[in-house]
């Protein structure tokens, strides 16, 4: 957990759960485990807004909380984990990733889901098709269960889950007091967040309700009599990531090859996504018979030419795709870890091209590619000026970029006789451009914060004419009453509104982008670990 | 000098014969002759008598003596060079001797130094009179470029000394690399079938070799990937039965997102700290890509 890493999590916590959240999230990650009372201690909020901001992390799943260390009796611990902070970021993503596959009925469970933490599926299955129905025409409305069919094929994707603690909490519910400070240290203190959830849970559905009574048509159902009360669904992260990592791969075979091979490597990992444990390096073969019948006939991809887009695939340098073995027409792997750490690569040398220019990303790539070289070499093999070269290879090792390492010849480490070899180390490189990413995004939200901030009035002044003008048109006032409240806003206020509007969405894409730079860059940190592990 | 001559007249057969038979059997047996071969030849001469003569020859200048496996060789001079060290005296046929041992990577003035034992400023004098001779040359060096290197006056110098084909004048010609790397890339992304290294015409005579790093180059760049493929010995640009094929690439990805922020680019990114002097809100860099 690196300083870098707690400002954004402050800052995201911060936009989305407000101030006091944000502080108490942003402590608990300083100081590790720490109980309620510690908390409120070294915050000094007041114990009720310390509960409710520790009810809303639990909530999300942000925050874990568990027996104190101390033994039994000692006050529950809470802490949190920026990993899960983090992801924050990436909800756009799963939105529209659940859009895109499932249509508007996933993207609303998964906003759904990821807006409120965890929900009961009978809930999450009336709350959207509420909100479908609003949307749609008068007089039609949406089916609670071709919503739940989709909830349904969510879960059967695994791109949802069921949240740890299960079944079992009615009893508990009523037993146990709703107050996280109760020290219990067995396991049924995990019941306290699903209290919260309820009371919180109601009070945002009722009020919805209350708004959408007007159009939903939708008799209101009685939550208990759907039968699923106590079992809660998360969205699951892993499997949105996995989804992620595949997109990826095969987004960059259709850049550096062709559409074709990238549709065999999409077939192939297809097929293997059940099979395949999240952490393997790579894929179980695939015979490439199996492909070939697995491949969507509207491809019209004829049996020799699979063959051959095999072998190229396995014959390219970014090692894709690797061979097993002979039987079956040949089985094929695709290397998911040595694709995830290409890619990895080929991030850095874009950072270090786009940033240092083509010239050193030559010499950046050189170093990669040939490990250890001396500056003269690397001068010689890189066709550039001493002069130059130096100078690049000195901002590059200021930056971190490259590492040098001496090699004395004899134990003084006199410089006449050592060797400087210079060369990059590609995971400490990557962790470090990781840094960069979070700091990146911190600042993209300080500064769309400061550009709202700086035209609050303005803001808050077009909003108000925006009410008004939405009373008047529901009253059925005359147009010329409408004009004349339109023109409260002068025209440079409306230019001024538009350029933030532009600016503010900028930085939002800004972010997007740069969170996939941080996935790509995190996937591969994380397949290291794992396969080193 | 004297005292050998001396030594010489005391012998009973002629001293000049012995050497003119020496100087005839050198011109037989181009490759050099060992004391054996002599000795053969004449085998009424006394050792003694042998080593003057050879003596004398070796210090007119006549003959060389080398060192083989199988011993000592003598060999005749060029006749060439020892006419044009007429008049030289034996300082100057030393530094000759050592530029000459130097080949054509040349040596350094102050390597003659140390190597003759000479001060530097007979060496320099020394050396001013072989140039203006014409038996030597200076040729700067590209590793150094105060450096000058001397070498005999007939010898092409070695790349390691002007650096080769990028080379003029010891200033590398980083436009006529880029050119050149510009251009090969452009052939093979229009030749899309795994074209062959190939030699392509320019002012300048490029080897093989040069090409080669040519294209290295655009592998570093990562624009361009290298294929070694088995070939049959004798078809056009196989060596020692393999082949390089090159091919475009196109890029695995594009410029990621971090760069495409300015926070990805900015120099100043580690001073950068909210409520600081360089700061999130108060960028520069940042209001410029928004207005852009």
């Amino acid at each position: 957990m690196t300083a870098q890493e707690v400002r954004l999590c402050g800052l995201l916590l911060r936009e989305h759960f407000g101030e006091v959240v944000a502080k108490v999230g942003t402590h608990l990650l300083r100081s590790g485990a720490q109980n309620l009372r510690t908390i409120i201690h070294e915050t000094g909020i007041s114990l009720d807004l310390v509960k409710k901001s520790l009810c809303v992390l639990v909530q999300h799943g942000t925050c874990v909380f568990s027996a104190g260390r101390k033994g039994p009796g000692s006050p529950t611990e809470y802490q949190t984990s920026c990993d899960r902070i983090l992801r924050i970021l990436r909800y756009p993503r799963y939105i529209y990733t659940a859009k895109t596959l499932y249509g508007d009925t996933g993207e609303l469970i998964i906003e759904e889901l990821l807006q409120r933490g965890h929900m009961t599926m009978s809930s999450t299955v009336k709350t959207v098709a509420d909100r479908l129905t609003q949307n749609m025409e008068e007089g039609r409305s949406m089916d609670y269960s071709e919503v739940s069919s989709a909830f349904s094929k969510l879960v059967e994707t695994h791109f949802l889950q069921r949240c740890p603690p299960q079944a079992g909490a009615g009893t508990k519910e009523s037993s146990t007091p709703a107050t996280p400070p109760t020290p219990e240290s067995f396991p049924d203190c995990y019941k306290v967040p699903h209290m919260t959830l309820i009371g919180r849970g109601k009070r945002q559905l009722s009020s919805e309700d209350g708004e959408d009574q007007r159009n939903a048509k939708k008799a209101k159902l009685d939550l208990e009599t759907h039968g699923d009360e106590g079992i809660y669904w998360q969205v699951n992260f892993e499997r949105f990531h996995l989804h992620f990592r595949d997109q990826a791969i095969i987004s960059a075979v259709a850049n550096k090859l062709d559409q074709t091979s990238s549709e065999i490597v999409r077939t192939m990992l297809r097929m293997s996504e059940v099979t395949t444990s999240p952490t393997a390096t790579c894929t179980k073969p695939l015979s490439a018979n199996e492909i070939f019948r697995s491949l969507p006939s509207s491809y019209n991809i004829a049996r020799p030419i699979l063959d051959q887009y095999l072998t190229l695939l396995v014959d390219d340098p970014m090692e894709f795709v690797g061979k097993a073995g002979e039987s079956g027409g040949g089985m094929y792997v695709v290397n998911l870890h040595r694709a995830l750490a290409n890619l990895a690569r080929a991030t850095l040398e874009s950072v270090v091209q786009e940033r240092f220019g083509s010239r050193s990303a030559r010499i950046f790539r050189l170093l990669l590619r040939k490990r250890h070289l001396e500056q003269k070499q690397v001068e010689d093999f890189a066709m550039i000026p001493a002069k130059e070269a130096k100078d690049m290879l000195y901002t590059l090792l200021s930056q971190n970029l490259v590492q040098l390492q001496e090699v004395p010849k004899t134990p003084d480490f006199a410089p006449s006789r050592t060797f400087y070899l210079y060369t990059v180390n590609q995971l400490p490189t990557a962790r470090m451009l990781l840094q960069n990413c979070y700091k990146t995004v911190a600042n993209l939200i300080e500064r769309r914060l400061f550009e709202s901030r700086e035209s609050k009035r303005l803001l808050e002044k077009s909003q108000r004419i925006e009410a008004i003008l939405a009373s008047l048109q529901a009253s059925g006032a005359e147009p010329e009453q409408l004009t004349e409240v339109e023109e409260m806003i002068t025209a440079p206020e409306k230019q001024q509104l538009e350029s933030l509007r532009v600016h503010i969405n900028k930085l939002d894409s800004a972010e997007n982008q740069v969170d996939e730079t941080i996935f790509l860059l995190e996937s591969y940190v994380n397949s290291t670990a794992t396969s080193t592990g | 000098m004297s005292e050998v001559k001396v030594k010489k007249e005391t012998n009973l057969s002629d001293p000049a014969e012995i050497e003119n038979r020496i100087k005839e059997l050198c011109q037989q047996f181009p490759h050099g002759i060992t004391d054996q071969v002599i000795q053969n030849d004449m085998p009424h001469l006394e050792p003694q008598q042998r080593a003057m003569a050879i003596n004398k020859l070796l210090s007119l200048g006549h003959l060389d003596l080398l060192r083989n496996s199988s011993g000592l060789l003598y060999r005749m001079k060029d006749a060439q060079t020892s006419s044009k060290m007429k008049g030289s005296d034996n300082q100057e046929k030393l530094v000759y001797q050592i530029i000459e041992d130097a080949g054509n990577k040349g040596i350094w003035s102050r390597d003659i130094r140390f190597k003759s034992n000479l001060p530097l400023t007979e060496i320099n004098k020394i050396l001013k009179n072989l140039e203006s001779k014409k038996l030597i040359k200076a040729v700067k060096s590209v590793a150094a470029s105060k450096k000058k290197v001397y070498m005999l006056y007939n010898l092409q110098p070695d790349r390691s000394v002007t650096g080769g084909a990028w080379y003029s004048d010891q200033d590398f010609e980083s436009e006529f690399v880029e050119v050149l790397n510009q251009q090969c890339f452009k052939f093979l992304q229009t030749n899309h079938t795994a074209p062959r290294l190939t030699d392509r015409c320019s002012q300048v005579d490029l080897s093989m070799d040069d090409i080669e790093t040519i294209l290295n180059t655009l592998i570093y760049d990562g624009k361009v990937e290298m294929t070694v493929i088995a070939a049959k010995e004798g078809t056009v640009g196989s060596v020692d039965g393999q082949m390089k094929l090159y091919r475009g690439v196109n890029p695995v990805i594009h410029p990621t997102g971090l760069v495409k922020t300015p926070c990805g680019l900015c120099p100043v990114f580690d001073d950068c700290h909210e409520g600081g002097e360089i700061s999130p809100s108060n960028c520069i860099y940042m209001t410029e890509w928004l207005d852009f």
